[in-house]
């Protein structure tokens, strides 16, 4: 268990360092890119733990997080999860997966994110309205079981998005409503043992050139504006799992390493057009059904708590899981008490 | 001409709804002289509607304070800015004219929409009697118009008032110019058409009722007019050179070429000087050139001096196609507002007795002739769209300057330093609340001005972050700012643009500011951008 402290924490301080080093040279900055409602996760569970969830066939929306997790579903569930973040952001997310057939599992995600008061002030320094724009990202997934420890998952995934500002825009007849093609990505997750998975996430693949999610914007109706590109950079994110205990209470460690490609490009193997991150996140069931968790998502802290439970209805048993999750954005020294989240399993 | 004499009397509401703190609005076109020592007339054209501003100015230890303003709209079926002020590259369509013209107050051109909307309909003048009236007098368009190819050919482009007999001469381009006699009084006034028979040398009167045949080889456009200060005399810049009409007949005045199309007349300063402005445009742009008389015999083209006082063969004219947006005399200095086509080059140049001069090294572009910006008369990059000289106080004449965007800028000292004057929410002490003005970028480029106060001298680091909280850009880091009872902002550095730190136009979305001071208080605003490519 030392070893795996002592291997966590450095991986923490080299991920850290290297976000640090590429964060002066790289050519382009990762909040500037399209998807951020991707990047900021999903799941209540998952955020009390840094954020990590590709290698764990419990996680959920699994459509979202890694769609081979569905090719391990035994039965149907759901989750639904809301945070509400400093500077009136508010965010959630709902999802619902089932078993299809002996090997196969589908599954629909829908995570938002949104900010309750923007002042549209024009030029004059008027306030000329208070604006509730959001932003939204789509997933459906598919998985097909090859073994009894592999699985392999395919989503396809969209973004809506409403800025909400039109009404307020004088002398522009400015769009409000935005989407997004669909982007597919790819998963695989493997049960090693009962100790180790892994998994491997390919994001935002696209039918256009060079295989880029990438599209054009008109940002007006009448064309006083100039049109705008999204381009939501291809993603890979490698996951590693391990399970093990520590004075009798399961522990579990999740660690992920994530590379944004900033390039418009099919492959691009300049260092600077790569932006890497990680994640890694520790749980401990410490009493029955009770977790904690701790982790941390690029420089971000995160803390989170579980409660396990079963409610008899008629003949069943229904079992739900309630999380709470506390986030400190390091970077904007932003604090965020208020995640909560329900993941419930149908028997 | 019964119409013109009842007039049309329309006093337009007071529209308080959209009347915004200091000026109706900081896209202001026009600064003129206002109705007493130490006020401003200002008129803006807002997103919506436009309207006129009387602004009430005083000189302070620290520069100019507005002390009160009052706005009055002319709503949004009228303005006194076309559409084409900035593309047009017609030299005399490219600035809003005026005049102060006795008791029809300051005069400024009226157009209404046309038929697919965009106001290029010239329908006559504003008589701005007040800032509580604004008064819509309107000009019949010539019999002729169905002859010309748009209507804007028969724009006013210029105003000359002649206090002696108490009448406006407006400068209308094809249809002549017309004379609006309020010799019995601003509600009886007289308005009589006349066009230039260049063959004739003569005004030739539009007969009332009558289709009057125009012919270009036989008339010319009058495109501005000015009155001679000392003989009365009306001086006509028209397409083929400049023309003097003194009651009787009209004399081509054979110092300018009368090949040439005179766009521009302007009288004043002292001593006395007359500088009229050529411009056409060719297929290389417009080529433009000032000319000067101090006689009204010879005019000598205007020359441009280095730092030095040396001439130079190059002048502003060589690099863009600039166009005289408004003049101001200043005693022996005349402070020439010029614009560039679409309006991304604008400023002023400085004329005195020996020429234009430079105020930095050459540079290929010609920016050294011009004062903007980089010279302090705005504090933000904006256009400057008019200039004028005007009583601040009994004995200091003040200059002042319109922008696109950035309300007025004044200055007491001829030019020296110079205070912007514009609409300003109030703001929170020690970045208690932080204003992104505009709060959405909608193309790149559009600078959203970071709004924060602090009550004492401070270090200011303002960062961008994206909705997931990473950093995109530092705007500053650790830089001095005064303590402000308005706001801190130094708005040379504290804007964002929508660029990310590497240049790159961060995608469409929400962001959020944060500003932080040396004291430890930090405040967050936020900002939205369209996006770029």
């Amino acid at each position: 268990m030392k070893h795996l402290l002592n291997a966590a924490l450095s991986t923490i301080l080299a991920l850290a360092a290297a976000s640090q080093v590429y964060a002066i040279e790289r050519k382009a900055s990762l909040g500037g890119f399209d998807g951020f409602v991707e990047r900021m996760g999903a799941g209540t569970r998952e955020m009390g733990r840094g954020n990590t969830g590709t290698a764990d066939t419990a996680s959920q929306p699994g459509a979202y997080w890694n769609p081979a997790i569905l090719g391990f579903r035994e039965n149907t569930n759901y989750t639904l999860n809301a945070d509400k973040r400093d500077l009136d952001r508010m965010g959630g997310n709902a999802g619902i997966e089932t078993k299809v057939g002996n090997r196969m599992g589908v599954g629909f995600a829908m995570l938002y994110r949104g900010d309750l008061a923007f002042d549209v002030v024009n030029e004059d320094d008027e306030t000329v309205g208070t604006a509730t724009p959001y932003f939204t990202m789509m997933y459906l997934g598919f998985a097909y079981r090859a073994t009894r420890r592999d699985a392999f998952g395919l989503s396809l995934s969209m973004s809506y998005d409403n800025l909400d500002i039109s009404e307020h825009m004088e002398g522009y007849e400015v769009v409000d409503d935005y989407r997004s093609p669909v982007t597919i990505n790819l998963g695989w997750l493997r049960q090693w043992n009962n100790n180790w998975s892994t998994s491997v996430v390919i994001r935002n693949l696209s039918f256009s050139e060079n295989l880029s999610a990438k599209w054009d914007r008109n940002t007006s109706t009448d064309n006083t504006l100039p049109s705008t590109e999204g381009v939501r950079p291809k993603i890979l994110q490698i996951g590693l799992g391990y399970r093990s205990h520590v004075m009798g209470k399961p522990v579990y460690a999740w660690m992920e390493a994530i590379d944004y490609q900033v390039a418009d490009t099919l492959l691009a193997f300049d260092p600077q057009l790569h932006v890497w991150t990680g994640r890694v996140g520790f749980e401990c069931d410490i009493i029955e059904g009770g977790t904690v968790r701790v982790g941390m998502d690029d420089l971000d802290f995160t803390f989170g708590l579980g409660y396990k439970f079963n409610v008899r209805i008629g003949q069943k048993k229904y079992l739900f899981d309630v999380n709470y999750a506390l986030l400190y954005e390091s970077e904007a020294g932003l604090w965020n008490p208020l995640s909560f989240g329900l993941r419930g399993f149908f028997p | 001409m019964n119409f013109f004499k009842c007039g049309i009397l329309l006093a337009v509401a007071v529209s308080q709804g959209l009347a915004a703190e200091t000026l109706f609005s900081n896209w202001t076109f026009k600064v003129a002289p206002g109705s007493k020592t130490g006020k401003l007339y200002v008129f803006s054209r807002g997103d919506v509607a436009s309207g006129i501003t009387e602004v009430t100015l005083k000189p302070t230890a620290h520069g100019i304070t507005a002390e009160k303003s009052k706005q009055i709209s002319v709503g949004d079926s009228m303005t006194a800015v076309h559409d084409g002020i900035f593309r047009d590259s017609w030299a005399e369509r490219r600035r809003t004219p005026s005049a102060t013209a006795g008791e029809l107050g300051l005069v400024l051109p009226m157009y209404a929409a046309d038929k697919s909307g965009s106001f290029q309909d010239p329908s006559g003048f504003f008589s701005v009697r007040s800032a509580e009236r604004v008064v819509e007098t309107p000009l019949d368009p010539p019999s002729f118009a169905d002859d010309l190819d748009s209507a804007m050919i028969y724009a006013s482009t210029g105003f000359a008032y002649d206090s002696a007999s108490k009448s406006l001469w407006v400068a209308r381009g094809a249809a002549g110019v017309t004379h609006y006699d309020i010799s019995g009084g601003p509600n009886h006034p007289e308005a009589t058409d006349y066009i230039l028979n260049k063959k004739e040398a003569k005004l030739e009167k539009i007969p009332t009722g009558k289709h009057y045949s125009y012919k270009k080889s036989k008339n010319a456009s009058i495109l501005s007019v000015a009155v001679h200060p000392k003989t009365g005399d009306l001086w006509l810049a028209t397409e083929k050179g400049l023309w003097i009409y003194d009651g009787k007949s009209a004399q081509s005045l054979k110092a300018i070429d009368t090949t040439k199309r005179v766009t521009g007349i302007w009288m004043g300063g002292k001593p006395f000087q007359m500088i009229a402005e050529v411009s056409k445009p060719e297929k290389d742009g417009v080529q433009g050139s000032l000319w000067r008389s101090t006689d009204g015999n010879k005019f000598k083209k205007v020359v441009f001096l280095d730092t030095t006082g040396k001439a130079q063969k190059k002048d502003v004219f060589a690099n863009s196609s600039y166009t005289v947006s408004d003049i101001a005399f200043l005693g022996n200095k005349a402070f020439i507002a010029v614009s560039s086509t679409g309006g991304n080059e604008s400023g002023y140049l400085l004329l005195d007795s020996a020429g234009i001069r430079a105020w930095e090294t050459d540079e290929d572009d010609g920016s050294q002739w011009l004062n903007g910006f980089e010279r302090g008369v705005t504090d933000r990059d904006v256009g400057i769209t008019s200039i004028t000289a005007f009583p601040l106080t009994s004995k200091i004449m003040g200059l002042a300057v319109s922008t696109y965007g950035n309300g007025i800028s004044v200055s007491a000292d001829s030019g020296a330093t110079w205070t912007p004057i514009l609409n300003r929410a109030k703001l929170s002490n020690n970045l208690g609340s932080i204003r992104m003005v505009p709060s959405v970028i909608t193309e790149v480029g559009v600078q959203s001005l970071v709004s924060y106060k602090v009550g004492k001298p401070s270090k200011i680091t303002i960062e961008v972050f994206s909705y997931d909280m990473r950093k995109v850009r530092k705007i500053v880091k650790d830089a001095p700012r005064e303590a402000d009872n308005s706001r801190s902002t130094y708005p040379k550095e504290d804007f964002w643009d929508g660029l990310d730190d590497h240049g790159r136009p961060c995608t469409m979305g929400i962001y959020y500011v944060r500003v932080k001071d040396n004291h430890g208080n930090v405040g967050w605003g936020k900002v939205m951008t369209m996006g770029g490519r």
